[in-house]
């Protein structure tokens, strides 16, 4: 099944055109894919600016994938979460496609596309995997880790209580002077660093059965400690980095450690794990090797370009979503700013609203 | 021109030729709008291109020469479409002598972008680069400094020094009615004082927007002390940072109403504030939490009549846990 999928939920522009799980064609306009091109760094604010990259990213997506928008079976959008403003430029290009060239519209959750992400371009992961799985996002504006039961029905086991995994590793890069977004020269910095040096606290050490993620208080006592280091050398750069993504890590894998000896008396099969943090070498090398302690296989994006902000994640999940007739009536599509992953409900009759099931409506969200 | 660097090989056209860089552009076959950064011999010609500061002057003492592209306020010397559109330049000091020894010839920066035609393979040889492209941009090559493969390195990473900058803090402008203080001294203690905060400004809601500015340097505890006014009204969602999204909502049970968390931090200039729409979100009297409120103070001030404004300043205490409160309203 072919479909042309669209992200806009953040900073990235995006679209793609996928064929089942297979990439055809994949195109990001972002400050993230610019690192790839010496280029520069664009504004950061969305609206505008997703309004005039949208055209183009989209044609350069059907051009690249060597067809035509006719020969394409379904446009796929994210409609959260996300930025209300920008996820609407997605929203309202994809709903246009729909009707002029009449074809089915499938709604899509973001946070679905990263979770599913590892599916990419990897026939025998999807022909093989077995649930429950556990699906875990790391990036950027989310952490989150996941039951899967099976593909379309979630059931959130842990998440941020305050900031993202990236988040805090972007704003510790920018205590440390490296500028914004700094994760991943944060990484590598760490490369070079004694992650020994100094002490950090490890977030709700001894407490993990509160099965949350948290990064305020390591940010706070990071803050501190980079002032008292203060000038900052490039080997103290190196250390600080170390040592605060090895805090950050660590507290990670005890929560998924903790969830997994506790709440799984069936082993699930498989660890997905998708998001802008995942393409951390560190992070992959510690979740394998919690993996192995579990007997499960852990899977990752193939690509980098796969574990940030992109459409063909997108693309991705709505296939499995066309698989189950989860299509979308294109003149009542609308954004969800605060989309959840959860259990989504399997009536398509709803169309968005299978995957908003009334009592997980922005005006009656229940504590999970 | 072709010329290898210690990432990749790079085409260079003189930075403040227009007609050169014309020609790259054309031969990029870029969209509208994507600046390109430039190769100087080191700190003192990017200073002529570029205000560097504090960030940056370190990033250049700790890291440069290197595979680093650092992103600073341009002085608009560079040729039109180099720098981006809202006037930001990226600057390359590589670590490859033949690189530095044509720009010190010449004078002048060079550009400093990837060899390869837009979304096109990562040009670590020759070959990489000609067997992508077409005859006519072939034509538009004068020159191609061949160094056979490259070693395989990752691109140059970019760091945007520019958020940095200094902001126009103008809270000595900010007269207000009443000043308070108080020690927290834990996350419950600063959550309790926003949940008072809000009963004491809650008989507003509804006839005018509220708007809870708050200021405080990194890890003081502004979506703490958002959770706590989130609590107070009653919302059981979970609050999170909104750095990420800029911008959060949470409906107010039982009313139509909504808490409106923003984060400024990421945002380059006070207008993003606008384009989020903050000036509908005044209109229909919603209640707002702005993080990093120091970053769009103008803004928020435009707003004094319209709305009620508590400006809340959460610093580090002497204790671990500890840290100052203090608010009040403007007049």
């Amino acid at each position: 099944m072919r479909i042309l999928a669209i992200d806009t939920s953040c900073d990235e522009t995006a679209a793609a055109v996928t064929d089942n799980t297979k990439i055809l064609s994949n195109i990001i306009w972002s400050q993230a894919s610019l690192h790839a091109k010496f280029g520069g760094v664009m504004p950061s604010l969305a609206q505008r600016m997703h309004e005039e990259r949208i055209d183009w990213v989209i044609e350069r997506a059907i051009n690249n994938s060597q067809l035509t928008i006719n020969n394409l079976d379904a446009i796929a959008v994210t409609v959260g979460p996300g930025l209300s403003i920008a996820l609407g430029v997605g929203i309202d290009r994809a709903k246009k496609l729909a009707i002029k060239y009449n074809k089915k519209l499938i709604a899509v959750n973001h946070l679905e596309g990263h979770v599913l992400s590892p599916f990419a371009n990897c026939e025998y992961l999807v022909s093989s995997i077995k649930y429950p799985a556990l699906g875990l996002v790391v990036s950027g504006g989310n952490t989150v880790l996941v039951r899967i039961n099976k593909i379309g029905s979630y059931e959130t086991l842990a998440q941020t209580e305050d900031d993202a995994l990236g988040e805090a590793l972007d704003k510790t890069a920018r205590v440390l002077g490296l500028g914004y977004p700094g994760g991943a020269i944060l990484e590598k910095m760490t490369k070079m660093g004694d992650s020994k040096k100094y002490t950090l606290p490890i977030p709700i050490v001894g407490q993990e059965e509160r099965r949350m993620f948290t990064y305020s208080g390591l940010k706070t006592a990071m803050n501190k400690l980079v002032e008292s280091e203060k000038p900052l050398t490039q080997e103290k750069i190196y250390d600080l980095a170390a040592c605060f993504q090895d805090a950050a890590f660590t507290h990670l894998v005890r929560i998924v450690r903790f969830i997994l000896t506790n709440d799984f008396p069936q082993k699930p099969s498989t660890l997905l794990v998708g998001g802008g943090v995942a393409a951390n070498v560190q992070l992959r090398d510690r979740l394998r090797k919690l993996g192995k302690e579990f007997g499960i296989s852990v899977y990752f994006p193939y690509a980098q370009k796969l574990t940030g902000d992109n459409a063909a994640m997108i693309g991705i999940a709505a296939y499995f979503k066309a698989q189950r007739e989860e299509f979308t009536d294109a003149n009542k599509v609308d954004r969800n700013p605060r989309l959840k992953l959860q259990i989504y409900y399997e009536n398509p009759v709803w169309g968005i609203q299978s995957q908003v099931p009334p009592c997980f409506s922005l005006h009656c969200c229940p504590k999970q | 021109m072709v010329y290898p660097t210690e990432t990749l090989y790079g085409i260079g056209a003189g930075a403040t030729n227009s007609e050169a860089v014309k020609k790259l552009t054309e031969y990029k076959n870029r969209p509208f709008g994507k600046p390109y950064s430039i190769a100087v011999t080191g700190q003192k010609m990017a200073e002529e291109f570029v205000e560097l500061n504090e960030t940056a002057k370190n990033l250049y003492k700790e890291f440069l020469p290197g595979p680093l592209t650092i992103v600073s306020r341009g002085k608009h010397k560079v040729a039109t479409g180099v720098e981006s559109e809202n006037g930001t330049l990226g600057i390359r000091v590589p670590d490859y002598k033949l690189v530095i020894n044509i720009v010190k010839k010449l004078g002048k920066p060079v550009t400093a972008t990837s060899a390869n035609a837009s979304y096109k393979k990562r040009p670590y040889k020759i070959s990489d680069i000609l067997d992508n492209i077409s005859d006519r941009q072939k034509d538009l090559i004068d020159l191609i400094i061949d160094a056979g493969e490259l070693p395989h390195n990752e691109p140059s990473t970019v760091i945007d020094t520019t958020l940095d900058d200094p902001v126009t803090l103008r809270q000595g402008e900010i007269k207000l009615t009443d000043k308070n203080e108080v020690l927290s001294r834990s996350e419950e203690a600063t959550q309790n004082l926003a949940k008072e905060l809000w009963q004491k400004y809650e008989i507003h809601k509804g006839k005018r927007a509220i708007i809870f500015a708050l200021q405080g340097e990194m890890g003081t505890g502004k979506t703490i002390f958002t959770k706590g006014l989130a609590h107070a009204m009653g919302i059981t969602e979970l609050v999170t940072s909104p750095t990420y999204t800029l911008e959060n909502r949470y409906s107010i049970p039982d009313t139509r109403d909504s808490l409106y968390h923003i984060d400024t931090w990421r945002m380059e200039n006070a207008e993003e504030l606008k384009a989020l729409g903050f000036e509908d979100l005044i209109k229909g009297k919603s209640v707002v939490a702005i993080e990093w409120a120091e970053r769009v103070a103008d803004i928020i001030r435009e707003f004094d009549d319209e709305a009620i404004i508590v400006w809340v300043k959460i610093e580090f205490g002497k204790g671990k846990n500890e840290r100052k409160i203090s608010w009040g309203v403007t007049q």
